[in-house]
């Protein structure tokens, strides 16, 4: 057998030899059974030594580092939507620059999918209003808010014109500085932010509540001055006359609604709807703490965002008020407009742990990471659903929970006024609902009518 | 064929390729056992046809079995489907079905290769102490994700219609025309730095794009990784308990397997043919 080898690689001595020779590669200098054999015994003597040899040169190979032992994963702020505005924050979107590589474009209109937005500061709370965006971040810097978008109200606060030294900004294209008048502002921090259609409301840890924006209803929580002018104002109000302090803001689209930590709800601005919850349908221009059914409940979270609120109970129950035409409310009653606080007594959906307002749909999420929804709009269970007055749960599986992923829960939902997204304890980001002007962030401008994954 | 009808030998069953053996072999002695098993009867038997189960994807794969051969025999082990008789045409529809298929993937961590796989030439070598559990779960995730969106459109649905809606509640969405591969499932079972353990749920792959795929985890864990196995654990409703090892490969087993085999095929086929058609049926699929 030895032998036999020797004759085999003397053939082979001849031939030009680019690499061992290795089974599946024939020659046919012999007649079959003997390749096999042959074949075998080359491969090993042959291979070893070659393996020898790339084990070596592999052992002597430099070894590269790209991230140390301790990396952290940095926070990245994505924007899509529709951009003239400014509220996407990226200049060139609309106004490319004369030179670059956008030069002589368009304006683009829709960013259809998520774009990144580059901020030096770690941000912790954003919010979207009507065309305008707040960021904010609980740094103990100055700078704590950052504004984009429509500011002709002076939604975003007072940024000064560079043209114009006296003049401020209609539009705000990138994320600039907001100015708030605080006391203490190397020791105050900005815990949250929250946009509604033409006024925001920031949340400071010990200064109170600070508004800017629209005030011809009182949403931001001053009496309202006839006639007044809202661009290109300085005005920033202070509310502090809270009983306790103040852990959630949320503004609908002309109200806003306080939650502090005895877990009273104080709200203020249009109350047309019954949307302030007062028990009156007119302007409230202060703060007020809401009663009915919410009254002495420890409330621990409300949500708005058109012109129907909701409240969740420590105890998982659910509270709504304000318009309902859109089967809101319509499970206990047939009125279009309720100004008090009621319980919905919604069976089937279980403790409640976050609840969430369109503008014409509700959506809750209950303790065990389902997801329900009701109104009317697209809701997320495919075209056949358009309105429903009971809550009806979304499948998990539409979330990703299968047989290969059993432990897919939802953690947070959040809505938008026709849209709903919900994100998943494995960090994946759903969205659904009316795709209006690319909002959705899908890459399509269809509408989608169950949640669809947002992935990149 | 007659021998072949009484010996109820028509349907598919499933073999367990070790890993370092040919396909062709494996598939040459197969019928050899099962030549031998039917002339040992006494009866008069025509010629005999097993075939593989072709496809293009089985097509480049046979081109790897024999790199694989070539290096490190513990690269791919397998369980395959052999169809006998009339079985042959059971094979062509269950190709058509476009089943998903299950594999575990080995991953080591460290090194980059150039063809992916442990035994190409070495192209980098980098750290991974700062590789996590959760991390790589997260890239699982992302993968499995943007996959997911692959296949919603590549099986051409209109995503507006309550029939799009009631297949993708029940995970029916998947393309049943050609497409690049499509990750259905993926997720880590054992995570021991270098080493990792994946399990793939995919269809219409290939060895090479699953080895690319550990490579792309690497690459977006910031680190580097070269597969160092492929085993296949399911072939649409064939599991690796239905595979007969190489002592079994007899004509009674053989039989056997394809007699339990059978109902499940069935099944399968049945309500691949009612989504390839398009209806509005909502049927269930299997996961075995």
């Amino acid at each position: 057998m030895a032998m036999a080898g020797t004759t085999w690689r003397g053939v082979c001595a001849g031939v030009r030899r680019a690499r061992p020779l290795l089974p599946g590669q024939q020659r046919s200098l012999l007649p079959g059974s003997a390749v096999a054999l042959l074949r075998m015994r080359w491969t090993a003597a042959g291979k070893s030594r070659s393996r020898r040899e790339a084990a070596e040169a592999e052992a002597d190979a430099p070894v590269y580092q790209y991230v140390s032992e301790r990396a952290r994963r940095a926070d990245r702020i994505f924007t899509w939507g529709f951009s003239y505005t400014g509220a996407l924050g990226i200049p060139s979107f609309v106004q490319p620059s004369a030179d670059g590589p956008a030069a002589g474009r368009k304006p683009r209109a829709i960013q259809p999918v998520p774009y990144r937005l580059e901020m030096d500061a770690r941000i912790s709370s954003v919010a979207c209003g009507y065309g305008f965006t707040l960021l904010s971040s609980q740094t103990q810097d100055i700078t704590k808010v950052w504004g984009m978008g429509l500011n002709k109200d002076s939604q975003l606060g007072f940024h000064r014109s560079r043209k114009d030294k006296s003049r401020g900004y209609e539009y705000v294209l990138e994320p600039s500085p907001v100015p708030l008048p605080l006391d203490r502002p190397q020791e105050t921090r900005v815990l949250q932010v929250a946009c509604g259609r033409a006024h925001s409301l920031i949340l400071t840890d010990r200064e109170g509540v600070l508004s800017m924006g629209n005030n011809s209803y009182g949403q931001c929580g001053r009496a309202v001055v006839a006639n007044e002018i809202y661009s290109e104002s300085h005005q920033v109000h202070r509310m502090r006359d809270f009983d306790g302090r103040v852990v959630q803001i949320v503004c609908g689209q002309d109200h806003s609604l306080f939650l502090t930590d005895k877990g009273e709800v104080y709200s203020c601005g249009w109350g047309a709807d019954g949307q302030t919850g007062l028990g009156h349908y007119n302007i409230t221009s202060t703060p007020t703490k809401v009663g009915g059914a919410i009254g002495g409940v420890r409330i621990v979270q409300v949500a708005t965002y058109g012109d129907f609120c909701l409240a969740v109970s420590a105890d998982g129950d659910l509270f709504g008020w304000g318009n309902s035409e859109y089967l809101q409310l319509a499970s206990i009653t047939e009125a279009t407009q309720v100004n008090i606080p009621t319980h919905l007594p919604f069976s089937g959906i279980g403790k409640v742990k976050q609840a969430a307002c369109g503008g014409t749909s509700g959506a809750v999420l209950n303790d065990e990471g389902n997801v329900f929804v009701w109104g009317y709009g697209i809701l997320g269970k495919g075209p056949n659903l358009m309105e429903t007055a009971l809550p009806e749960m979304i499948p998990p599986t539409l979330f990703g929970l299968s047989d290969f992923n059993p432990d897919v829960r939802v953690s947070h939902i959040c809505c938008g006024l026709s849209q709903f997204a919900a994100l998943t304890n494995k960090g994946e980001l759903f969205v659904w609902g009316k795709n209006i002007r690319g909002c959705l962030g899908i890459g399509r401008l269809e509408d989608q009518y169950f949640p669809w994954r947002r992935a990149w | 064929m007659g021998s072949l009808e009484r010996s109820g030998l028509h349907g598919l069953f499933a073999v367990y390729k070790p890993p370092g053996l040919h396909w062709k072999h494996l598939r040459d002695t197969v019928e050899f056992k099962l030549l031998k098993g039917l002339n040992s009867k006494k009866q008069y038997t025509p010629k005999e046809h097993i075939r593989f189960l072709l496809a293009p994807k089985e097509g480049s794969e046979r081109g790897e079995l024999t790199l694989i051969a070539k290096n490190v025999p513990a690269l791919s082990e397998h369980s395959l489907v052999l169809g006998v008789g009339r079985g042959n045409k059971l094979l062509t529809d269950i190709y058509n079905a476009h089943l998903t298929k299950d594999y575990t993937v080995r991953g080591l961590l460290g090194k980059a290769t150039d063809d992916f796989s442990d035994e190409g030439r070495l192209i980098e070598k980098t750290t991974y102490d700062h590789v996590t559990p959760e991390k790589l779960s997260r890239i699982l995730a992302v993968i499995q994700g943007s996959h997911q969106k692959a296949m919603v459109m590549y099986s051409n649905l209109d995503l507006k219609t309550q029939e799009a809606y009631e297949m993708a509640v029940k995970g029916l969405i998947r393309p049943m025309d050609k497409s690049p591969m499509l990750i259905t499932g993926i997720r880590c079972l054992k995570f021991a730095p270098p080493e990792f353990l994946l399990e793939i749920q995919c269809m219409h792959e290939t060895q090479q794009l699953l080895r690319r795929v550990v490579h792309e985890i690497g690459l977006e864990l910031k680190s580097s990784a070269v597969c160092t196995q492929v085993r296949r654990t399911r072939d649409g409703v064939f599991t690796l308990e239905d595979a007969l090892l190489r002592t079994q490969w007899n004509i009674h087993n053989i039989q056997t397997s394809i007699q339990k085999a059978a109902p499940r095929v069935e099944a399968e086929l049945e309500k691949s043919q009612t989504i390839a058609l398009d209806h509005p049926d909502p049927v269930g699929q299997s996961v075995s």
